[in-house]
């Protein structure tokens, strides 16, 4: 028998055409009224499923006997962070003349008011009252208040008292534009609710 | 051949019909309650349990278990004694059914909201009402399965095959997940700890979505839909290839919820790979739904019902594409903790699950109440709020996630953060919340229509409450004359053992070597127990949620160690029962809250404070405030116990520790409390917020701790 004998014969034996579509209904196959349709599975289904199929056996082949880097998360992370350490050593590359001094002009104590609102605010406030960080307006100072000893009060934190180093997240220019909002702008200064006193009175 | 005759019972269909549309309404209202809670944080006023993190998992059980659980009651009530000419097995069984998952959500609305969870996503209900639940599952199943053996149809529909799936993967996945050692009648702690429990976890959190949220849905596609369109199914091969593989190759996808986190590489590798596989046979079952209403075009333009399908139909489609795309982990590294994944299953739950469930409620109300639909405008009106709703509702949320991702990610030329303060990166993506809100309102609005429609048209029509039909007793003829998949179809039992066989493989292949095989999870000589005090702060972190917003697992990415600090370890996470890794970052990571030296260290007083009103802090905080932690004594009553439960499940506490736990839980509480009042809070010793304070600066600790010593031996 010839495959279109064969064809002719199942059509005859098994199916009905449904006359919307001309596509085959399955006799026999009729749940509470529903028929079905022997259409194939579109060629396009098929490829996508095998493509997806090849993906993976591609994908654990990778990691599992070739140990490739790029699935390996450990060494993705090393990867990612020997390219950051070549940036953190370039940080303080274009300051070579840093000095220690305050910064009087406007443009750095704007970009210290920045740093203090999104950064110090979140203990000492907004206006410099303090809440659980102290006061920074009145003349009282647990550490000093000379711009060397907020300078070491930054890089360095207090650590027992809940202040972090600041090393890490702002640059040198950033730590003492900031230090120069504080003793330019914000001391001196009147908040809202000011915390009491702490520390030695500098006059 | 003799003609049989016998009734099919519509009272059940038409009460399971009426419980949808019920916690339907009020899932999604409480859902609209905590999509306000997030623009308008202090809304609640400190009322404990209307809280964010306590409504949120009443909003998921909800809308998954009640309003789409007895969506597919109905239909399965309703579809499977007239695919099988015969009516259900046991009328007893489907009343205790009914009226057991009822009691489940009564008391999953009461005690979720007072704070009683397991904390484990879409898991949370406590071990009383677990059991209640495996029961009341049990008693589903041996009633669908018994129908099928009592059939009058010898092949059973693939309606049929997808609803013995859904029976035999969720009572698999609900009793695995849900071993837990029970301290009190309302407190348990999971058998298994950290990174296992996360893997035990996300197969289960993943499958309910396959097994509670598409299979079943699948089921009903196949019974409405052609029967809506009064159209052939597309294609019969197609219906069985993507049966099997899509309930084969789902079950081992759930990893793709760990990507990145400290689950090993070759677990994650398997979740990445098997999520991609789904797309084929997902598409199957979208195509069969969507070609199936060939011939039948020009009436999708005029009926409702078909409208819905089709829409329901194409979210299905795409929710099923992104899904695997956001498996890949470099998609995943972007999305995975953000307002992303929110659109994401929105698209399934309002889409596929929303529009499947509406246009079956108005094919079916005619039908079982004899009459004609009150108002096929209202309908119409409702189809146009639905999808406008959803739209309203996924876009902002897919902005929002993308926005907020790549704040989080970026740095600045100096290699410093650019948005080093979380909040900069909330206060961003706010206006997005708002536009939820409106989307979430609009589709609500549909279903207030439809709530109106449908009463109108039970009130114009009267309940068929039976209905006759005849078919001749169901005759097995030797030699049976079938082959191939048909001949399966024909034996609905050896049907289900076969699937269950099919749902275990994956599951076994991943869960038994992470147990099993000790690389797996490598031991970090310096973690140790908690001390009773932080182990009660833990108990009440998980009592208010707080998982709900914030996670504890610091992915290997630079952006994050240098955020949060160092990335998270398995051996860190051996004694958190359950861990709380959390899914979501609304707030920052806590995984390393604790650790000095980090960028996120906060003193004592800061938390304290911080608990009281997170506005006086961070004054654009989206954090609501918890002044009751603040007020509540803590309850003491359990420690010795939970200490106890913990030593039964292998926490290396010295013998006899558990009588000495609460001696060392007050030495700890006054040494913090003392710490707060010397800078001048006022607190006593025994406040829920100490021991929450305790557990918190206990967070990530353990690795940067010196020496190995026990910090439970006295000298």
């Amino acid at each position: 028998m010839t495959t279109e004998n064969k064809n002719q014969y199942m059509q005859d034996d098994q199916y009905e055409i449904d006359t919307l579509t001309n596509d085959k209904l399955i006799k026999n196959h009729s749940y509470d009224g529903i028929r079905e349709l022997d259409n194939e599975l579109p060629p396009w289904w098929k490829w996508l499923f095998i493509l997806t199929i090849v993906f993976a056996a591609v994908y654990l082949l990778r990691l599992w006997v070739f140990r490739a880097d790029d699935l390996i998360q450990a060494k993705e992370f090393q990867k990612e962070m020997a390219a950051a350490g070549v940036v953190a050593a370039n940080r303080n590359a274009g300051t070579a003349s840093f000095e220690l001094v305050l910064l009087e002009d406007a443009g750095s104590r704007a970009n210290g008011k920045q740093t203090w609102e999104k950064i110090c605010a979140v203990c000492h406030l907004a206006d410099g009252g303090g809440l659980v960080g102290p006061n920074m307006t009145d003349n009282y100072w647990i550490h000093g208040n000379k711009l060397k000893d907020l300078w070491a009060v930054v890089e360095n934190g207090v650590l027992e008292k809940g202040m972090i180093s600041y090393k890490g997240q702002l640059s040198e220019k950033q730590r003492l534009e900031v230090i120069s909002y504080i003793l330019l702008d914000l001391h001196g200064s009147t908040p809202a609710t000011p915390k009491e006193p702490q520390g030695e009175l500098y006059e | 051949m003799e003609l049989q005759k016998f009734t099919y019972d519509n009272r059940l269909s038409s009460l399971f019909l009426k419980a949808t549309i019920f916690w339907g309404i009020v899932g999604m209202l409480v859902g609209l309650t905590i999509a306000t809670e997030l623009i308008w944080p202090t809304m609640t006023n400190g009322i404990q349990w209307l809280s964010f993190g306590r409504l949120r998992p009443l909003h998921t059980n909800a809308v998954i278990f009640a309003f789409v659980g007895n969506g597919m009651f109905t239909a399965i009530y309703y579809s499977t004694p007239r695919l099988l000419k015969t009516p259900m097995y046991s009328e007893l069984l489907g009343k205790i059914h009914f009226w057991g998952w009822q009691l489940i959500i009564v008391a999953a609305a009461i005690t979720l909201p007072l704070g009683i969870t397991v904390s484990k996503e879409y898991a949370e209900l406590e071990w009383p009402i677990d059991i209640v639940l495996a029961i009341v599952w049990v008693v589903f199943g041996i009633n669908l399965i018994m129908t099928t053996v009592k059939r009058r149809v010898k092949h059973i529909y693939v309606a049929i095959w997808f609803y013995i799936a859904t029976f035999v993967t969720v009572a698999v996945l609900h009793i695995v997940n849900s071993i837990n050692l029970p301290v009190s009648f309302t407190k348990s702690y999971p058998v298994y700890a950290g990174i296992q429990d996360a893997l035990v976890q996300w197969w289960y959190g993943h499958n309910a979505v396959a097994f509670f949220l598409t299979t079943p849905y699948l089921g009903l596609m196949y019974y409405f839909i052609p029967k809506a369109a009064n159209r052939p199914i597309y294609s019969y091969k197609l219906s069985i290839i993507h049966f099997w593989a899509l309930i084969f190759i789902y079950i081992w996808a759930g990893p793709h919820h760990l990507l990145y986190s400290a689950l090993p590489d070759w677990a994650q590798a398997l979740g990445v790979v098997f999520s991609i596989m789904l797309i084929a046979p997902s598409w199957g079952g979208m195509m069969n739904g969507l070609l199936t209403l060939r011939g039948a075009w020009d009436r999708v333009r005029e009926d409702p019902v078909l409208k819905m399908f089709v829409v329901g139909v194409t979210a299905y489609g795409m929710a099923t594409f992104e899904g695997p795309m956001l498996s890949l982990k470099s998609v995943n590294a972007i999305s995975h903790f953000t307002d992303w994944t929110i659109a994401h299953v929105h698209i399934g739950a309002l889409g596929w699950n929303g529009m499947l469930t509406f246009g079956m409620i108005y094919w079916l109300l005619p039908r079982l109440y004899n009459t004609k639909l009150f108002s096929i405008k209202l309908a119409n009106a409702h189809f146009w709020l639905a999808t406008t709703g959803m739209l309203f509702f996924a876009i902002p949320l897919y902005f929002a996630g993308f926005t907020q991702s790549l704040m989080w990610k970026e740095f600045t030329e100096e290699g410093f953060l650019k948005y080093p303060n979380f909040i900069e990166t909330v206060t961003q993506i706010l206006p997005m919340y708002w536009i939820r809100v409106l989307g979430g309102t609009l589709y609500i609005s549909g279903v207030i229509l439809l709530i109106y429609n449908a009463v109108k048209t039970i009130r114009q029509g009267s309940l068929i409450p039976e209905e006759q039909d005849e078919a001749p007793a169901l005759e097995l003829r030797k030699p049976n004359p079938d082959k191939g998949h048909r001949l399966l179809e024909g034996k609905p039992v050896l049907f289900t053992l076969l699937s269950l066989v099919v749902i275990l493989i994956g599951g076994l292949v991943e869960l038994i070597p992470m147990f099993m095989i000790k690389s797996n999870v490598p031991t970090i000589a310096s973690v140790q127990p908690y001390t009773p005090l932080e182990l009660e702060g833990r108990d009440i972190y998980i009592r208010e949620g707080c998982y709900t917003c914030h996670s504890q697992m610091i992915r290997p990415f630079r952006s994050e160690v240098e955020r949060y600090g160092d990335y998270s370890k398995a051996g860190e996470t051996v004694y958190d029962r359950p861990f709380q890794f959390g899914s979501k970052r609304t707030g920052p990571d806590l995984a390393r809250e604790g650790v000095k030296t980090s960028r996120n260290y906060k003193p004592d007083s800061w938390h304290y404070n911080h608990f009281m009103s997170p506005q006086k802090m961070v004054a654009e905080s989206i954090m609501p405030p918890y002044p009751w932690i603040i007020d509540n004594v803590l309850n003491t009553s359990n420690t010795a116990g939970k200490i106890r439960a913990m030593m039964k499940l292998g926490v290396p506490y010295p013998e006899g520790f558990d009588t000495k736990a609460l001696d060392h839980l007050q030495k700890q509480a006054n040494q913090i409390a003392q710490g707060l009042r010397d800078g001048g809070i006022d607190v006593e010793d025994q406040k829920e917020v100490i021991a929450l304070i305790a557990y918190i600066q206990r967070l990530g600790t353990d690795i940067h701790r010196e020496s190995n010593k026990s910090i439970f031996s006295e000298n």
